[in-house]
């Protein structure tokens, strides 16, 4: 392990691994708004022309092999934006490669195992790990938590609402997107097909607020799915329930130009309301709004002038400069077994085989 | 000049439905009748609680020409309807929501936004918003009824939680996509039913408030071409069933409100069952 410092006036040097569209169009971008204490040095990707031609932008190196970035001296913070099934790995050989900080797109790990041995590794070698879950960085979103008071005890009902178009509408507000994955047409007849799209919609969609779910509920290890439909074309509705919270997931992605992402937490007395921008583009951050007296009285935080994605990385510079305490690994764990509890469950309702579970899903006609 | 109905409600149906500041809203139509005589106005107010129906049924063979039933809850209407069809008596239900002017009624109103995305349908999802203490049971009823004024119809519709802080409905539209209809009993917001349809390319979002003043419902349909905000209707659900009552009387039309509040009762029925 080689722990080196970088001087004090000097950007931290950031290297990524996976130069997709999340990387081109949400992070490059964000980087670009943080110039002065952060630097990208180095991208990594599998297809060399996607690796050479997305560092190129930046002037960073390119390589295709994760050890030639984690090699590398002048990257101090590693960024792993890589497919869901190499996240484990990656993170642990950036902790064990003495780099000074480590940000983990969403899910960190695809199971408990895998996290508890992130977590020991991260204990063991020192370095921090963020897992990037943006709206938990969110400006709009922090200044709720500042004010919330109370509320998080007092929550009887909790919502989540994602309404988005396809990604591509933002990403091309974002930049200039180098080699798209194709996307095929899913054969919803097929139970298997929607079994993986409703994994795909906890875990790739829903896993942004479900952090934010979770501080509402402080019974999150007692939880019951009551339905599960699959939206089309790509979608979920989700009802759950704790023994003392009420919990509703909604998404929809059609062809709408218009986004609507919308956190929802509702005690007796009052309630919050957080609407975010949408992901992409650098358009401010949420706005968090408190209600009460039967919605006479309302207190409004927000927006200001950044996002989550650039607020995690403005946390990543602090953590590497060590003029931050590193976030909680037991509540990354815990973020992560809910998520992974809730995916599970709602994959089991769709595929439970009785008849409404199954024409609910759209199996049958 | 046109006709003038005289009016009587009973102190229950009076505040249920706003009797008093909505019927003089329309003082070249309605007034109330002379005191003492309540028994001989035109037209009688019902409120909307368990046994209306019967209540009414009563109402027309008295000879009221017009019934307002304040706020109904399910019940069969069979009978009442064939009386009032025998009698020529018309019977406008005054409901929470589902009244409102911007639902049904003007052109363009939700209903016809609604109905024309149905088909590309993906989800419907709403919540229905209500004090703490509300029996869920009635924000329900309250609540189907909106959604079946714009929809037409909800099949496979299911109760899957109903408590204390609320309800949690889902079934299916025409198409197959699925509905959710949701209660929360707060007094954190303002009470009234959020619908939100969502298509192929956009959808529909329609906020209706309580009618307790004609702060007016809002529709907005969204699509390629961007998003239209139907005009806005300063007019209360109760406002908006007595114009019509007005419009049948002086026409001598009768109402279809007991047929279209046949599919609400029914339905509830089969809640009921499950």
């Amino acid at each position: 392990m080689s722990h080196h410092t970088a001087p004090a006036d000097r950007p931290l040097g950031v290297g990524i691994l996976g130069a997709g569209p999340v990387t081109q169009a949400i992070h490059l971008p964000a980087l670009a708004r943080l110039r002065d204490i952060l630097e990208v040095r180095h991208i990594m990707d599998v297809d060399p022309a996607v690796a050479s031609s997305v560092a190129a932008r930046v002037g960073a190196t390119s390589s295709t092999s994760m050890d030639a970035l984690l090699g590398d001296h002048d990257v101090d913070i590693v960024a792993i934006c890589s497919p869901h099934q190499f996240h484990a790995d990656q993170v642990i050989a950036a902790c064990r490669a003495g780099k000074k900080a480590v940000l983990c797109e969403k899910p960190f790990a695809m199971n408990a195992g895998e996290a508890t041995r992130i977590s020991a590794v991260s204990t063991e070698t020192g370095v921090p790990i963020v897992v990037g879950a943006m709206h938990t960085f969110d400006p709009g979103w922090l200044a709720a938590e500042q004010n919330w008071g109370d509320l998080p005890e007092q929550v009887h009902t909790i919502r989540s609402s994602i309404v988005l178009p396809p990604n591509a509408r933002f990403e091309d507000f974002a930049t200039e997107i180098v080699t798209r994955p194709a996307t095929g047409r899913p054969d919803y007849s097929d139970i298997d097909v929607i079994k993986a799209a409703l994994q795909g919609g906890i875990m790739g969609l829903a896993i942004h607020d479900l952090p934010l779910v979770r501080r509402f509920t402080p019974d999150f290890a007692d939880i019951e799915v009551l339905q599960v439909s699959h939206i089309r074309p790509f979608g979920y509705s989700v009802s759950l329930r704790t023994p003392t919270r009420v919990i509703e997931l909604r998404a929809v992605m059609n062809g709408t130009w218009k986004p609507e992402w919308t956190f929802e937490a509702i005690a007796d007395d009052s309630a919050l309301r957080i609407d975010f921008t949408p992901s992409y583009v650098q358009a401010g951050s949420a706005v968090a709004t408190f209600t009460c007296g039967n919605g006479s009285e309302t207190t409004i935080f927000g927006p200001y002038g950044h996002n989550g994605y650039e607020g995690e990385w403005r946390e990543l510079a602090e953590l590497a400069r060590g003029t931050r305490q590193a976030p909680s690994a037991q509540t990354l764990i815990d973020d992560l077994t809910f998520a992974l509890a809730i995916a599970d469950a709602t994959v089991a309702s769709a595929a439970a085989g009785h008849p409404d579970a199954a024409e609910k899903a759209g199996v049958s006609a | 000049m046109s006709a003038h109905y005289t009016v009587s409600a009973t102190p229950d149906a009076r505040e249920a439905g706003a009797v008093t500041q909505t019927v003089a809203s329309l003082p070249a139509t309605f007034g109330p009748a002379p005191a003492g005589h309540p028994g001989t106005a035109d037209v009688l107010v019902i409120a909307g609680g368990p046994g209306w129906t019967a209540e009414a049924c009563s109402a027309v063979s008295a000879g009221a020409r017009g019934i307002v039933v304040a706020n109904p809850v399910p019940e069969d209407t069979t009978e009442l309807a064939a009386a009032a069809d025998a009698a020529g008596t018309a019977v406008v239900l005054d409901l929470r929501w589902a009244s409102n002017p911007a639902l049904v009624g003007e052109t363009p109103d939700a209903r016809e936004a609604v109905r024309s995305a149905l088909g590309t349908a993906s989800l419907l999802d709403s919540v229905a918003t209500a004090g703490p203490g509300t029996d869920p049971r009635r924000l329900l009823g309250e609540h189907l009824a909106a959604l079946l004024a714009v929809t037409g119809a909800l099949d496979g519709v299911g109760v899957l939680r109903s408590d204390a802080t609320g309800y949690t409905v889902s079934g299916r539209l025409a198409n197959g996509a699925p509905f959710t209809a949701q209660g929360v009993l707060t007094a954190a917001r303002r009470s009234g039913v959020d619908i939100r349809l969502y298509t192929a390319d956009g959808g529909v979002a329609i906020q209706v408030p309580d009618p307790d003043a004609a702060w007016p419902a809002e529709v907005r349909v969204t699509g390629t071409h961007g998003e239209l905000f139907l005009p806005t209707l300063y007019e209360s659900a109760h406002r908006s069933a007595w114009r019509r009552l007005k419009d049948h009387l002086s026409a001598g039309t009768r109402p279809d409100d007991l047929a279209g509040f046949a599919r609400l009762t029914d339905l509830y029925a089969t809640l009921a069952a499950t």
